[in-house]
């Protein structure tokens, strides 16, 4: 070990157990730092239990800064009491009275295991093994830090004291950086370098959780009349904090280090060819209505490749279970919730030539493509403003003529006014919504003379079977009374969803 | 070619293909008519792909999406009404083919919708709750039906929140006469407990069973 006693100029080489010598500049600012501290507060801080960091922080006019990380708790004790090396102290120093160990890099892990760490890079490196179990892929992170709640009580009882002792003091005027901040800027630099990431308000949060090991043994939360009293006291100008008000025992915190990164979103066009899919997951008194949904044969085939713990679905629109979506496909998005890694755009082909592929063939995709923050205009895009096409086949009573086709054919923008269906009127408001009908084109099929095909072009919101066969009269005109005579909707399917751009 | 597309679309065509008028047009719009056609062709077959055997006569909307219940002689003797219950409980009531009104010679030529204590026609059901909705009781009155000879009072036959009576009616009252079944229905209730409408149901008898009873085909 280095010969550590007053800072010489011009060695500066970092020592393996995390201990740097003085010759550093930044330890040489810290000790310089550490020189200037008021000794009377610090020898009684020190003794009473504060940890080293601690003083630091509340003795210190100079901000607290990531100097401080490098060096070792010992060394900064050592350099605190006196500029001489005492033993550098091989004993462990009790739990710091105000930070419960946050500031001394000491926690308890999930398995209880009491884990101590010399210096920032130290402490950094050990939680990155933990961040690295939750398996993300990142090259930037935010750093949240969240501490008991007894801790700024801790502190606030430890600046009573203070002030009862030192009251008129400059360095007791300035305010004081708590525990969280403080613990951040301590380790910030080591986990940039640790995790091989940049740091910024990013997507990517890790949060480092501190909680109390037990109830009792940390200097347990004020009941409400200590809190009055406390308050009172202050208002009064007295305190009753002497040196015993502070024999308590305290116990590090439990760490648990959580990852969360922000949603992500694919975008692309599905098709519906089965008339037995719906297009949400539909469950009814347990037992799922139609065969599959077109929302987990695609959210089921992304999640895995993201790695991610669920995922939501959101489509332009929605059409009915025994609906096919045919034409250019309707525009969704998946959206996946704490994704791990964000897979290539040549995953996402494969994923959809794999859904494509599929031996059931229920559901298409295309253009399936990683998209960002304009997700969400391109979807309004899609939603009401926009045209529909549509095909269906309809009967009519009597066998269908060619005055039918023209006087159909020559319809355009007819409008319709349609009470709300009777089977949506349980969920939806009792209204008459006015639609337009775009244009209609008659396609006569072979061999059937009741039977025809129609190809109309309709407003975004708009109940084509209701029009074809009226609902009771409640939507009119209908296909029967412009013809004249009943007529029933055999089959439907969407053939375009109109976007802005294609 | 989206523009290209719908001007095809507008022609009234005579016959199973789409002919597309070729005068006057550029070896690139050509092209582009064959590729539409193309495409065209395409979607129908694909379109007509699972009609399998179209029947003579499909099934009617009411027959695919209601469970049709009858009762009969209803508070009094030939009071015979229908009561269609959509899979999302929505009752259409209406009058049953066999009801004593239409026996009278000249057939129903006036209702009224004001009975008991209010006009029900006027009724303003808002929101997704129906707010303001008439309670009903299935006794409740529902509306007055008129013929030359007589006037005859139609119940509700079913508890619940009356959603909406058919308007139409009162301006065309002949659609009792010519489709009481469809656009002469007389209104919609919704049953606000599902234990409401199991014991309304027990009074009620099923299609066939009505058949039977009445001898009468449908």
């Amino acid at each position: 070990m280095a010969d550590e006693t007053n800072p010489a100029s011009g060695d500066s080489a970092g020592l393996s157990n995390g201990l740097v010598s003085h010759g550093d500049h930044k330890s040489r600012r810290v000790y310089q730092a550490a020189r200037s501290l008021h000794s009377g507060a610090v020898k009684d801080l020190l003794s009473l239990g504060v940890c080293e960091r601690c003083v630091f922080r509340l003795v210190s006019v100079e901000a607290f800064d990531s100097d401080l990380s490098s060096v070792s708790a010992s060394t900064l004790r050592s350099w605190l009491e006196s500029g001489d090396e005492k033993d550098a102290s091989s004993e462990e120093s009790s739990c710091c009275i105000v930070c419960l160990g946050v500031l001394q890099f000491v926690f308890s892990d999930a398995k209880q295991t009491l884990l101590r760490s010399e210096c920032g890079s130290d402490y950094a490196a050990r939680v990155t093994d933990l961040v690295k179990e939750e398996g993300h892929e990142f090259d930037s992170f935010g750093l949240e830090v969240s501490v008991p709640a007894t801790i700024a009580e801790n502190e606030r009882a430890v600046l009573l004291y203070l002030k009862g002792k030192y009251n008129s003091e400059s360095w007791l005027q300035s305010e004081k950086i708590s525990v969280k901040d403080a613990l951040k800027v301590l380790v910030l630099d080591p986990l940039k370098v640790s995790l091989g990431a940049k740091s910024d308000s990013s997507s990517f949060q890790i949060r480092l959780t501190y909680s109390k090991a037990s109830d009792e043994a940390q200097g347990a939360s004020e009941t409400t009349r200590e809190r009055k009293k406390r308050k009172t006291d202050e208002e009064n100008g007295s305190t009753s904090m002497s040196e015993n008000s502070f024999e308590k025992v305290y116990e590090p915190c439990i760490l648990s280090v959580h990852c969360n990164k922000m949603p992500i979103f694919f975008s692309g066009r599905y098709f519906k060819y089965s008339r037995n899919v719906s297009q949400t997951r539909w469950i009814i008194d347990d037992e799922r209505m139609g065969e599959a949904s077109v929302e987990e044969l695609i959210g089921g085939n992304i999640l895995p490749a993201c790695l991610g713990d669920s995922y939501k679905f959101h489509a332009a629109g929605r059409e009915d279970i025994d609906v096919r979506m045919l034409g250019s496909g309707r525009p969704f998005l998946i959206e996946v919730q704490n994704s791990r890694k964000c897979p290539s755009q040549q995953s996402l082909t494969e994923i959809g030539e794999k859904i494509n592929k599929s031996e059931k063939k229920l559901v298409g995709v295309k253009d399936l493509k990683f998209i960002g923050s304009q997700c969400w205009a391109m979807m309004r895009e899609g939603e009401a403003e926009k045209q529909k096409q549509y095909a269906a086949i309809v009967w009519i009573a009597r066998p269908v003529e060619e005055k039918d086709i023209d006087s159909i054919s020559s319809l355009k923008e007819l409008k319709i006014l349609q009470k709300t269906p009777v089977r949506v009127l349980h969920r939806r408001s009792p209204l008459e919504r006015e639609r337009t009908i775009h244009w209609m084109k008659v396609e006569k099929i072979k061999g059937s003379s009741h039977y025809f095909l129609l190809h109309l072009c309709t407003q975004a919101g708009t109940y084509i079977k209701e029009f074809v066969h009226g609902d009771l009269g409640r939507t009119t005109p209908s296909m029967g009374s412009i013809l004249g005579c009943r007529a029933e909707i055999i089959q439907l399917d969407v053939t375009d969803v109109k976007m802005g751009d294609s | 070619m989206e523009i290209q597309k719908t001007e095809v679309a507008k022609n009234p065509e005579t016959d199973d293909t789409i002919e597309t008028t070729k005068q006057n047009q550029s070896e690139e719009e050509v092209e582009h008519c064959d590729e539409q056609k193309q495409e065209e062709d395409e979607l129908r077959s694909v379109l007509l792909s699972d009609i399998g055997d179209l029947p003579l006569t499909p099934p009617s909307a009411t027959q695919v999406n209601f469970v049709s219940y009858f009762i009969t002689d209803f508070t009094k003797p030939g009071h015979d009404q229908y009561i269609y219950r959509h899979a999302n409980g929505l009752c259409v009531i209406g009058l049953a083919p066999t009801h004593i009104a239409f026996k009278d010679e000249g057939g129903i030529t006036n209702i009224d919708f004001n009975v008991g204590k209010s006009d029900r026609s006027v009724l303003k059901v808002s929101g997704k709750r129906k707010k303001n909705a008439m309670r009903s009781e299935s006794n409740t009155a529902l509306c007055k039906v008129s013929t030359a000879k007589d006037s005859y009072i139609v119940r509700c036959c079913v508890k619940g929140s009356l959603l909406e009576v058919n308007e139409r009616l009162i301006k065309q009252p002949q659609l009792l006469n010519s489709s009481a079944d469809r656009e002469g229905y007389i209104a919609i209730i919704m049953p606000t407990r599902p234990a409401d409408w199991t014991k309304n149901k027990e009074s009620l008898i099923t299609l066939e069973e009505y058949k039977a009873k009445k001898e009468v085909s449908l």
